[in-house]
Order: C-alpha cells, then structure tokens, then sequence
C-alpha cells in the first residue's frame, strides 16, 4: 500500500503569470477555515480570537490580522468570518476549532476555493471589465473584503495591498475564473 | 474666427498651395483636422483622401461628394443632412467581409487610414438605382399601405408579399457571418456622471473635478468640447475650441477625473444607474485583439445631464434631396472640419441661429446665395452682399442627384447647391425620460425640455435644459456640478467663471411651408412626408403613439432625433389642437443604436457560461471519457474502450462489469452542506418530511424535502457527523436551489435556531465504489485501523477515515446503484490522486470506472426516483414515499401535502414498466392510455418518466406515473408518444427491478 500514497494537487498547479504588468498567480498552501458564531455567541467569539489569535471579531465587509499577523480573519456574514493562513495540511478546520471551542463552528473550506493574487497598478482597470464592485482605494480600503459576482462566478474580494487584491472563487470552477481574469488583464494591457 | 486669438494647435492654417491638398476640392482654410496626417479611404470603391480628425462624412463633402445612400422607402438619392449621431441619411456599410457593419453613420464615423465603405440600399449603383421606381408609385405608398394592400388574397401574403417585402426592406446588409470581433462589459462608479462634454458638460467636470468628486466625464464624440468645436464663439477671451482643449487637459490632469470619449450614454436606469457604449477600437484599422466596444454599467451617486440639442428641419417641397442641409451642421462642417459643403449656400431659418450659419460662411469665404428667414421684420444680422428675404419661404427644390437651385413661395428662384436649413433646436431630453418622464413645452424656445420631475440625482444643464446660449451653458454647468457636490459633502472650488457670448436665439416656430406643392419630408429616414401626417389624422391616427405606428414615423436607427418633434407639430396643427397636448412618443434606451455583440460581451461559444469540472476530470480526459453537461458541471458520461463504437456497449459493459465486481463512479457533483449549531438536528427535521431528530452519530439517513406546497422538492442523505454536525448531500441540480432554500429556513423562519450552513461541494472529491467487491477494494485503500466489515460499518454507516497511508477522508455506506456500495470523500486537492490509487488497488477486481449514464441505467433498475421523477409535479405519495412524511412532526410541506386533490384514490404512483413485447425499446415522455381508447388528454392516465435498456435484464425497462398504479401490477397498458409515433403494450411491474429485497446493499 506504500504506493497508493496520495499526492495533493492544487486547482490550478500553482499557476503564475503576468500580463500588462500585473502579476496573477495561485496562492497555494492556503487554509480557509469558516467560523460560525453560535447564537447569541458574539461575546464569546471576540473573547477567545483575542484569546487564541490576538485577533479582532471583524464586522462583514471587513478583516483583521492575529497579533502575529500569520492569519487574517474576514468578516464575511453577520455570524461568519473565515480565518485564511499559510498551512499546508488538510486539516486546518481541526486546530481552529481546538483554539476557539466550543465559541464556534469550525468548517474546513481551503479545498472549495482556490485563491488568486492580483498584483500591479491595472488590477483595478483590469477587474472593471468583470467585478461589479467599486474597487478605488477610497471605497475599498486595504483590508476591506466583499463577496460579489464575476462573470456568473461567486467570488470574494480582499484587498491586500495598495494595489493587490486576492480573489477566491470555487475550486471546480478555477479554471473558467482564471480565463475570465486572464482575459480582463489582456484586454486592458 | 478672429485671427488675432490664439489658435489651438489642430485650427493651425495650412499654410500648402491647394494643390498639395490632394483632391480635397471643398477644404477650406482652418478647422480642427491635423492636415499633416492624410489618410486615404475608399466609398463605393473610389479612392479617396482626408486627414486626421476627420469624419468619413466631412471627408466625403471635402471631396465633393453630395450622393452617398438612397431612402428607406422611394430610394431617394439622399446626401449628408446632419455632423453628429442624429444622422437620418448617411448611413454606410463600414469594412468588408465578416466585419461589415451596415447602418454606420458616416457623420461619427471616425476617419483612419484603409477605410472602406459602401453606400447602401439600392439595386444597381447608388447612382442608378432600380428600386427608384418606387418613387413613381409613391402615391400608393403612403403611410399604412401595409395594412391596406396586403391583407388580400390570403394565400399571397406568405407567398408573394412576404418574400418580396423582405427582399426589399431594411437598409444595410448583414454580413451573415459571426461577428468577428471581440466586446467586453464592465461596471465603473462615480460621485458624479457628466454626460456630454460640450459648454455645459466640460464646466459642470471642471467644478465637481475641481471640489475632488470622482468624475465620469463622458462624450459620444472623439473630441471633447461639443459645440465649442463648432461654432467661433469664444470663451474666456479665446476661441470656444481652444478653450475646449484646456478644459480637457486640465481634466485629463485630475487622478480623480476620468474622461471618457467616443462614450455613448445610452440609457438611464433605476438606482443611478447608465448604460453606456464605450468605442475602443472603431477608430481603428485593426482592433489587434482588443474588445471593440465596451459596454458599461456607471453607478453614479449623482448624474448632469449635458446632452446638448439637436437641430431640426422645417418641411417643404422637396426637402430630402442631398445638398439640403440642418443649419447648424453646414457651420460645423465649415468651422470644425475646414469642409465647404457647397460653393453657393443658401440660409433658410425661423430663427437667429440660422444667421451664424451664414456669417460663419462668409468668414470663410464662402459664396452666399441667400438668407431666407420665415419672420417678417428687420434681419437679425447685416451681411453686406448676401441677398435677404425676410417673411419668405422655401417652397421647392432642384436638381438631378443633388440640389442646383431653389424655388421660394413667391416663385422666385435662387442658384444655390447647398441649403442650410434651421427650423430651431430640440433640446435632447431622451435620458431624462428612459424612467417613463414626459418633456414639457416651452413656447419661448418652441421646443420640449426635460420635465420637472427628474429620475433620482440627475441635473439637466445647458442646451439639453433648454438654455440655448453659450454664457447660459457654462453657468448652467458649473452650476449644476456644484449643487451636486455640495450634496455630496464636497467644497466647491472657487474659481472665475469664464465669460461667454449670450448670443441671440430668438425663434418664432414655423414648421411647414404651406406653399409647397410637392411633397415635404418630415422623417428622412423612414420616408414619412407631410401627406403621411395629414393622411395619418384623415384615418383616425391622431394620437403620437398611433401615429408613430401608422406612418413609422421615428423608427429605425435614428428614432426620429431630426422628425419627432416636427411631425407632431404637424399632426397639432392639422387637428388644432396644441402641441402639449399632442405630446410625445416615449422614449426609451438606447440613445443610438448598439451592436448586438455590444449585449453578448464575452459570452459567446464555450464562454456563455463557466464549467465546473470535477477533480477527476484530468484522468477521466487521459481515459478518454465523454462528458455531459450537467448544470455547469462537465461529468463523465462513459468510458468507451478499445474496440466499443456505440455508447450503448460502454454502458452495457460498466454496467455489467459494476455488478459483476466493482466499479467507480465520480460523485462530487452532489451538493455537499455542511450544518452546524445546537439546533441543526430540529432544523432537519423541520425541512425534511422524515424524522432526523433521533439520527445517531455515525449514521446516514435518506432524506425528502418537500416546497411548502407540499410537492416533492429534492432528496439525497444526511449524515451526522458530529454531535452538533451534519453533512447533507443533495441532488447535482439542486444543490443551489436547495442551499438556498435552507437559507432562508434558517435566517427567515426560524432565526431563532442555533443552524450555520456551509456548502462543502467543491471541497471534497467523492466517489462511489458500488458492486459486490467494493468492500475488498476500499480494504486496500482505507487505512486498515478502520474497521469497515459489515458490523462494524453496516449499511448507512459513515464516519471518518483515513486512507492511503493517512490522508483525512469520509466514508459513507450509502448505495444509489443498489450494490454493496460506499461513497468515498476525500479533501479535493487529494481527488486525482484517489481515483488513480482507487483504478490501481483495483485492478486486480477488475475494477471499471463508470460514467453518469451507467449511473442513470442502474437507479433505473433498483426503482430509484431521480430528476426525471423530482419533476416539481409530484408527490412523496405519488413517488410511493408517502408513508416518509412523519405524522409525528410537523415539516415544511407537510400540511399541504395533505390536500385532498394530492391524495385521491386515483393518483398517480411511481412503477416500473416494461414492454409486453420485450425486443422493443421503451421511450421516455410517452403516455399511458387504456387499449382501445383514444390517445387524447382526457384518456391520459400518467407518463413514462425514465427508460434504460437493463443490461442485467437483457430488456428494456422504464419508471412512469400511472393512475393507481399499486394495485395495478401485472396489468398491460399502452404506452403512446405521438411525437415519436410509438405506440406499444407495456406490463406495469414493481420500480425495483433488481434485487427490490435489498439483500445485496446490506450484503
């Protein structure tokens, strides 16, 4: 059974390029965890990702880094953030649980996205072609993350950078979505 | 213009002998085109040169050409009537082959070096056209003489009027090939839209630029400025276009100001939302790859309104024939394009804007023949030399395929082969109405202005608001953008306020020259004369809707922007009523005509929408799988092998092989939620119709979900995970319908639930390892510390594993082929390298992976409902499931599943079939009627819902819904499909074909 070892495989191979100065590429290694807060659990939630993170219960539409600054917790709902880090396992949900308890519900969501980083001064110029949101620095600051639409794809939008942006979008549509921004940056450039 | 000011650096004169100029006989001195740059283009095949900045219509009149397209209707010889997008005439085919664009106006068709166009709409040349005939039948072709002549005989409209209409209606020619060229969509935001950049637009950007609002600035010509590059009018001490030029470097200079040129806003929408056409590469030879046009969605917090307005005619006789000219598009050519359109142009006005037309000509040097006013009184300007008759009219006109002389309502007769014609201006109220607004009346002007009522954040400023004069423009403007942004919270900036000319533009309104005998064009496009409008209110046609109807008056690419307002003074005078009263039209977007590729954007081909692909789906291409679309998902339909040229002997085989060992199939497809909180258990058991509340950890349950309306709305299993957490799996079509759904149970319903939904789908690889040997498979691949004997992990067990040497992994003993079977889920990262480790560890089982169809065929056989059954029509009771609704529970549905008409004695039940004759092959969608009964709707008895060839059978079998169908087993029926003109004797038997005990899945 030595050699039925299973070999993880991203959804886009670790994919880099750039196109009209802008860097595209997959960010791998990435846990996504989604935390629920259980009703009427706010308090207790803040409590322990100060406790366990260091870190802020962010509001929907915002983000927050641990004190160590190794993960970023974004506001997604009104009771769900995810906590996104660098982690090469499987098993990310596992240890954000431990940390927070019984004060939320912990779901492994790494494998159901895959991660984009956009990096250069026409990602903005390049996404007004498919991202309905008003991505200008004044009305989506760094840090500021939003869940929309691109071209039929549910997608989240977090700024990381000045002029950085890291898009998540579904894993088994990775490659429709790379397409749909790969086309953007050329026909912009 | 005034030599002594400063010229922008377009308006240099050329200083070359004419001769140098090339053919460009009608250049005149000065202008806003770079005569350094000469570009050559073709019309009709004839070379031709311009220059850069030019329009393919101010080209053509620089080469003297007058006739360049024939008439909707009579083929009329047309020429060159307007410079701007309310174009009736000039309407081209621009490139060739599958680039053609028909209907392209030439007056904004922007000049570059190769273009090639082509008159349209005629038969022969455009100077010979057979069509021209029609002209002689005109007294037949009046307005609705469709309605009126094709009525009869019946038999010939299909054959005869039809054709023949076709064959001669529409102007341009579509290539007929796709459209080669690439469009792209996109969403831009703004605290304030100026649309239009003329006087107004250009001041109202100035001010909310300069108070640091962000600025969407945004014109449908290639150069900014609008009138401003038209008139000599000055600003600020400085020629108008100068100070254009200044005003749109300062602007390009603001980070917080985007300009937007060669953008039609096209339509206003709710919310302040406007639609707007982006040209990117028309101006091009060769777009080089880049989209053509983008479409674009502004949201802007607070929109003005610069539009401008749009000249019209006063109709006379004859007033279509090329040569006959708006007033106002004469002087543009002249000043902006350096382009005389006649050597001897006559003035004919109700109104003192006309007079600029004719002193902008003679500073330039060009020959007046005549000012024509309609208003009786002293003329508004002196012109030495120029022969003024005041209180006169136009009455007809002269000359073969362009215009040599005119005929005043006196009779006298003037040389003249331009007339530039000024019957006032129409402010350009479209984007004000778009949301259902009506235009008011101003009588001092003689023309609509926006109405008072305004969609939410929109300002009109300028010529579009009815103020006509420069001054009034740029105050109007500047106005407006402080206004806005002050409501936005920005500090005006202060800055002078340039000083302007409130230059004269008194008008007495005169619409029609009652002198003319000859028939007087209102709507040059479309053919509708002054007889149209008299015939339209002799016939009962009066109101504007009827009469835009009856006559066509305003339809087709220029929707009337030189004819509304004109015909509908008409149809006010013929029935004495005012022209408020007559009101307008309703106008809707868009603004100018946009391609439909504009609308497609990139969802064209394969891009009309993104797929999905499962984590197999790399190895399932090596296999060389066919796939089917599922949704978005492309799955492996079957596997053909060596050798196998019908898809019927893959199925067969994987089939076959299935049950005969074991095979896999891709499950991933399946909608996965993940459900978490105190409260998860009642949540599902509020949204199932069966009881989840006593599910032990570890185990499975199949699950029913009705709609409220108690019909059946989707199934699948539920798994508990966890003391607090569930797993449910839900149908590949449903899984968002169904996410959805729980949504809003969850937040609507019952918020008071401790419940927390996440949808899993895409983060687990999941296969089904289904057949008498899965077992014996999964012991090589799950790691052997898991004990998945049949007691230690009976049927609807599930639990976490892990597998291949320790990889995380779910496991679930669920079986939809009716096998022993398992699920097998492992994260998606680690799904390709399952399904290769799953085909290795089982070769020696002689493992198959099977595809959706194989699938399909084994459900069929083991009586499982599917998408087919789930059909949105039907019941838990007519899905033989009744007895799932809990009686102990209340659930969503369930109370009016009870309605009696859902559970007569006669309802429909779910049952196999199959053919009495057992070499026939069964056809889904027939329907069961009694023998010796008429197969009609009354005799219906149910349909068939699924059929397969059973491979395990050796026949075909089929599931279908028949009237008491329970206690019907054994019975013969028919089962009809009229479509397919089957009609064959079919036995009702029990759905579950194979193994209905379920031995083997418990096995």
């Amino acid at each position: 059974m030595a050699d039925l070892t299973l070999a993880a495989t991203s959804a886009l191979g670790g994919y880099r390029t750039e196109i009209g100065g802008v860097r595209l590429a997959e960010r791998t290694g990435l846990a996504i965890v989604s935390i629920a807060v259980p009703r009427d659990g706010e308090a207790a939630l803040a409590e322990a990702l100060q406790a366990g993170f260091g870190a802020d219960l962010p509001r929907p539409g915002r983000s927050s880094l641990s004190r160590d600054g190794a993960t970023r917790l974004l506001g997604m709902a009104a009771d769900q953030l995810f906590a996104v880090f660098d982690h090469e396992g499987p098993d990310a949900a596992r240890g954000v649980g431990a940390a927070l308890g019984t004060a939320a519900y912990a779901s492994d969501q790494s494998d159901v996205w895959v991660a984009l980083r956009l990096e250069g001064a026409a990602v903005r110029r390049a996404l007004e072609r498919i991202c309905p949101l008003d991505l200008h620095a004044d009305a989506f600051a760094e840090g500021q993350v939003a869940r929309t639409v691109i071209e039929h794809l549910g997608a989240i939008v977090l700024r990381d950078g000045p002029h950085a942006l890291t898009l998540f979008s579904a894993r088994s549509s990775a490659r429709a979505f790379l397409h749909a921004l790969e086309t953007s940056l050329r026909n912009v450039a | 213009m005034t030599d002594a000011l400063p010229l922008p650096v377009a308006l240099r004169r050329d200083a070359r002998p004419e001769s140098a100029r090339g053919l460009q006989a009608h250049r005149l001195a000065g202008g806003l085109v770079d005569r350094s740059r000469t570009l050559s283009f073709r019309f009709d095949g004839r070379q031709f040169t311009g220059h850069f900045g030019d329009t393919l219509a101010s080209a053509l009149l620089a080469n003297g050409v007058r006739l360049v397209g024939r008439s909707f209707k009579y083929h009329r010889p047309r020429g060159i009537f307007t410079a701007g997008s309310e174009e009736p005439n000039a309407l081209v085919e621009l490139r060739t082959g599958a680039y053609r664009e028909p209907n392209t106006r030439a007056t904004v068709a922007e000049l570059f070096d190769g273009l090639e166009a082509l008159s349209q709409n005629h038969r022969g040349s455009l100077g010979f056209d057979l069509m021209a005939a029609n002209d002689l039948l005109s007294p037949f072709l009046t307005a609705g003489f469709y309605y009126k002549t094709f009525k009869w005989p019946k038999a010939f409209w299909e054959k005869l009027y039809e054709p023949v209409i076709r064959a001669s209606a529409g102007l341009g020619r579509l290539s007929g090939e796709p459209d080669p060229d690439t469009y792209d969509k996109g969403f831009l935001h703004c605290d304030v839209l100026v649309i239009g950049a003329g006087p107004a637009g250009l001041a109202a950007a100035l001010a909310a630029g300069r108070a640091g609002a962000r600025v969407i600035l945004a014109d449908e010509d290639f150069r900014l400025g609008g009138r401003l590059n038209a008139e000599t009018l000055t600003v600020a001490g400085q020629p108008g276009a100068l100070w254009a030029e200044q005003a749109a470097a300062e602007l390009a200079s603001m980070p917080n100001v985007r300009l937007m040129p060669r953008t039609t806003v096209l339509g206003g929408f709710d919310h302040g939302i406007w639609g707007a056409l982006e040209r990117m590469t028309d101006h091009r030879a060769d777009a080089e790859g880049k989209p053509r046009q983008v479409l674009w969605r502004i949201y802007a917090r607070r929109a003005i309104l610069g539009a401008g307005a749009i000249e019209r005619p006063i109709a006379f006789g004859n007033n279509d024939r090329p040569g006959v000219m708006l007033a106002g598009a004469v002087r543009t050519y002249a000043n902006r394009w350096g382009v005389a359109p006649g050597r001897r142009i006559a003035v004919f006005t109700n109104n003192d804007d006309g007079w600029r037309t004719a002193a902008d000509l003679a500073g330039h040097g060009v020959e007046i023949a005549a000012v024509i006013d309609t208003r009786a009184g002293q003329p508004c300007l002196a012109l030495p030399g120029v022969p003024v008759f005041m209180g006169e009219a136009v009455a007809d006109t002269h000359g073969r395929k362009a215009l040599a002389r005119i005929t005043l309502a006196s009779g006298r007769r003037i040389e003249a082969d331009c007339l530039a014609v000024s019957g006032g201006w129409n402010p350009n109220v479209h984007l004000t109405c778009h949301q259902r607004g009506r235009p008011e009346w101003r009588e001092d002007i003689a023309a609509f202005v926006p109405p008072r009522d305004l969609p939410n954040g929109l300002t009109v400023a300028g010529a579009a608001n009815g103020a006509l004069s420069l001054a009034a423009a740029l105050a109007e403007g500047r106005g407006a953008a402080e206004a806005a942004t002050e409501g936005l919270g920005f500090t005006p900036a202060k800055a002078p306020q340039p000083r302007a000319e409130d230059e004269p533009v008194a008008i007495s309104a005169f619409w029609h020259v009652g002198a003319s005998r000859a028939r007087a064009w209102i709507d040059l496009q479309n053919d509708v004369t002054v007889k149209d409008i008299a015939l339209a209110q002799r016939e009962g046609f009066r109101a504007v809707e009827h009469l835009k109807r009856y006559t066509t008056l305003g339809m087709a690419t220029d929707q009337g922007k030189t004819a509304n307002v004109l015909g509908l003074a008409i149809m006010a005078e013929l029935t004495g009523r005012t022209i408020p009263q007559t009101g307008t039209t309703v106008f809707r977007p868009p603004y100018t005509p946009v391609a439909i590729g504009a609308f497609a954007g990139r969802a064209r081909g394969k891009d009309f929408r993104p797929v999905r692909l499962t984590p197999s789906h790399a190895w399932a291409e090596e296999r060389r799988a066919v796939f089917v679309e599922t949704g978005a998902w492309l799955r492996a339909q079957w596997f053909p092998r060596e050798g196998e040229t019908h898809w019927r002997e893959s199925v067969d085989r994987e089939v076959r092989m299935t049950r005969a060992s074991v095979g896999v199939c891709d499950v991933t497809t399946l909608g996965k939620i993940d459900i978490q909180g105190r409260d998860a258990g009642e949540f599902l058991n509020r949204v199932y119709a069966n009881a989840f509340g006593k599910l032990a950890v570890g185990r499975t349950r199949y699950g029913l979900m009705l709609r409220e309306d108690g019909i059946a709305m989707d199934d699948g299993t539920t798994a508990r995970l966890g003391e607090r957490h569930y797993l449910m799996t839900t149908t590949t079509a449903n899984a968002v319908a169904v996410f959805r759904h729980l949504e809003f149970c969850r937040q609507c319903l019952w918020p008071g639930l401790d419940v927390h939904l996440i949808s899993v789908t895409d983060g687990w690889a999941q296969y089904a390892v289904a057949g008498p040997n899965s077992r014996d498979l999964l012991r090589e691949i799950v790691d052997p510390e898991h004990d998945i004997s049949n007691e230690a992990f009976p049927f609807m067990a599930c639990g976490e594993v892990t597998v291949c040497g320790g990889t995380r992994a779910r496991l679930f003993r669920i079986s939809f082929s009716g096998e022993l079977a398992y699920e097998l889920a492992v994260p998606a990262r680690y799904g390709d390298a399952l399904i290769r480790a799953l085909m290795r560890a089982g070769a020696p089982f002689d493992v198959v992976p099977y595809g959706t169809e194989a699938l399909g065929v084994m459900r069929v056989e083991k009586g499982h409902a599917a998408g087919n059954e789930l059909n949105g029509q039907t019941t838990a009771r007519d899905l033989g499931l009744g007895a799932m609704v809990s009686r102990k529970k209340d659930c969503i549905g369930k109370t009016l599943s009870e309605r009696p008409a859902l559970n007569r004695d006669d309802g429909l039940r779910l049952m196999g079939f199959r053919p009495v004759d057992r070499s026939l092959g069964l056809v889904a969608g027939s329907h069961f009627v009694g023998f010796g009964r008429e197969a009609v709707t009354a005799n219906d008895e149910g349909w068939m819902s699924s059929v397969a060839f059973s491979p395990t059978l050796g026949h075909s079998i089929g599931l279908g819904f028949i009237r008491r169908g329970e206690a019907r087993r054994g019975e013969t029926v028919r089962a009809v499909d009229l479509l397919r003109g089957t009609d064959m004797a079919v036995e009702i038997v029990s759905p579950h074909f194979v193994d209905p005990e379920g031995d083997r899945l418990r096995g």
